[in-house]
């Protein structure tokens, strides 16, 4: 009978603490999602990369340096979207965004709400950042300003952004 | 109901398959006159004591590997985003065999030879809708290598640069010029293609930029100074009438006009006419040589076209 209490406590802790756990990576992920929500970020490009693919640093801000981090990919994928970034050292040349009218982000909403979904949104498929790289912490006042390089796959989120309408492709119309 | 259903559908999208789109541009990449000079690939010709130079393009492509890469690597990235492009070495190639077919050819009935006119041989050149322009330089500093590129969209009919992008490359010690210009048309083709799509964008919103240019044959009675009608307007201001009445929120500009010749330059068409059909600038000044055929004016004419976005009327005659 003591054993069987004994395994019962010992699943129960378990359970609480897998529990915990969770919800700390859920609430982490909801911290995220609201810091993004006002796009906070700046993006400068770090080099040329392979044809159809974007190297940039991401700057990203939060209170915690590692919802700065989680954030970071969403923050890339929407700046080349929506902000480009202007020329700099290693050849780079300034770069238009891939969506011209920023109005487009209100009109798809649900898109984009479907799309930047930090819970597996489509956007992760489109950027990669080695986990070797080292990011960059600044301490800017209360929060922390992390820069991370990522790269972006340019030409398959264009192709995306193509299939779903919300960009028209060079042909479209001929 | 369900095969009357079927029937429409099929017809409704046979007749937007038909009509629905608009007459596809082609695009060509050239080397700019630039840099054929710099690299030596120019021909000489003295042109009734003028020393005259032009590229020669054949000789470019059959030598320098360079250039061969930079071409093919703007067509894939252009076919890749669904719009390849014309070769210019294989127009090159296919001008020279249609020119060798042609003096071969004779009827098998009267043995007469294939018609042509000295328009017809001067127009037998590698030609595309849009031409894009690309030069680059090799700049040195010490052992450190680096490379300016410019890509230029031009319209071959408006003269316009539509689209472009241009920058130097990071310096390197170590890495080939093939390496340094592959980065460089990979650095610059977005920018180029979105300036390319915001010119279609305009295009589609504004309609197509064309030129209209007007003529007359010597023989002819008339000019553009004869007046007509009720108002006794000259044809000149009747032929502006017409466009303003014709063209995209009636935008156009009157270049030049005297009595034997007008220039109508920014003259923005419909990319589809009344009949839902695709439109270029043949087709819209087709409408413009009926109008001045018929009462009251009576003038026969000629209409002579250049790619989509050129076309001349010759007044007096065809």
């Amino acid at each position: 009978m003591k054993r069987i209490i004994n395994k019962a406590t010992i699943l129960t802790v378990i359970f609480i603490a897998f529990g915990l756990v969770s919800n700390a990576q859920l609430s982490k992920k909801r911290k995220a999602q609201k810091d993004t929500k006002a796009w906070r970020y700046e993006i400068e490009c770090v080099g040329i990369g392979k044809a159809g693919t974007k190297v940039i640093k991401v700057w990203s801000y939060s209170k915690k340096a590692k919802v700065a981090v989680a954030q970071a990919k969403k923050n890339a994928v929407h700046g080349i979207m929506f902000q480009g970034y202007t020329g700099g050292g290693q050849g780079c040349t300034s770069q238009r965004p891939l969506i011209n009218d920023p109005s487009i982000e209100q009109q798809k909403e649900e898109f984009f709400d479907n799309f930047f979904n930090i819970n597996g949104g489509k956007y992760m498929k489109f950027v990669s950042h080695s986990s070797d790289a080292t990011p960059t912490v600044m301490k800017v006042g209360k929060e922390y300003k992390i820069g991370i390089v990522v790269t972006v796959m340019t030409n398959l989120l264009r192709k995306d952004l193509e299939k779903a309408g919300v960009v028209k492709g060079l042909s479209s119309g001929f | 109901m369900k095969k009357t259903f079927i029937a429409l559908t099929l017809l409704l999208t046979g007749f937007t398959l038909a009509f629905g789109q608009a007459k596809k541009p082609t695009l060509m990449v050239v080397p700019s006159d630039v840099w054929c000079s710099k690299n030596g690939y120019m021909m000489e010709f003295d042109n009734q004591g003028t020393k005259i130079k032009i590229p020669d393009y054949k000789k470019a492509l059959q030598e320098d590997a360079d250039l061969l890469l930079v071409i093919s690597s703007i067509n894939d990235m252009m076919a890749e985003r669904g719009f390849p492009l014309k070769n210019m070495e294989s127009a090159l190639k296919t001008l020279a065999s249609n020119a060798a077919e042609d003096n071969m050819r004779s009827s098998k009935e009267t043995g007469a030879s294939v018609a042509e006119n000295p328009i017809d041989m001067l127009k037998k050149v590698a030609k595309a809708d849009i031409i894009i322009q690309m030069t680059w330089t090799i700049n040195k500093t010490g052992p450190k290598k680096s490379i300016t590129f410019v890509l230029q969209g031009l319209d071959a009919y408006t003269d316009k640069q539509i689209a472009g992008a241009n920058g130097t490359g990071a310096p390197s010690f170590s890495a080939e010029t093939p390496v340094l210009l592959k980065e460089a048309v990979t650095a610059h083709i977005d920018n180029f293609t979105g300036s390319l799509q915001a010119h279609f964008e305009d295009m589609f919103a504004n309609g197509r930029e064309i030129i209209v240019r007007i003529q007359t044959w010597d023989d002819w009675d008339g000019d553009l100074e004869s007046e007509y009608g009720d108002d006794d307007d000259e044809l000149g201001t009747i032929i502006e009438d017409w466009l303003a009445d014709n063209t995209v929120k009636g935008r156009f500009s009157t270049t030049d006009m005297t009595e034997t010749m007008a220039l109508f330059e920014q003259v923005r068409i419909d990319l589809y006419n009344a009949k839902g059909r695709a439109q270029d600038a043949r087709r819209f000044v087709k409408g413009l040589s009926k109008y001045l055929k018929n009462e009251p004016f009576l003038i026969p004419n000629k209409v002579v076209m250049k790619g989509l976005g050129r076309a001349t009327i010759i007044l007096g005659g065809k």
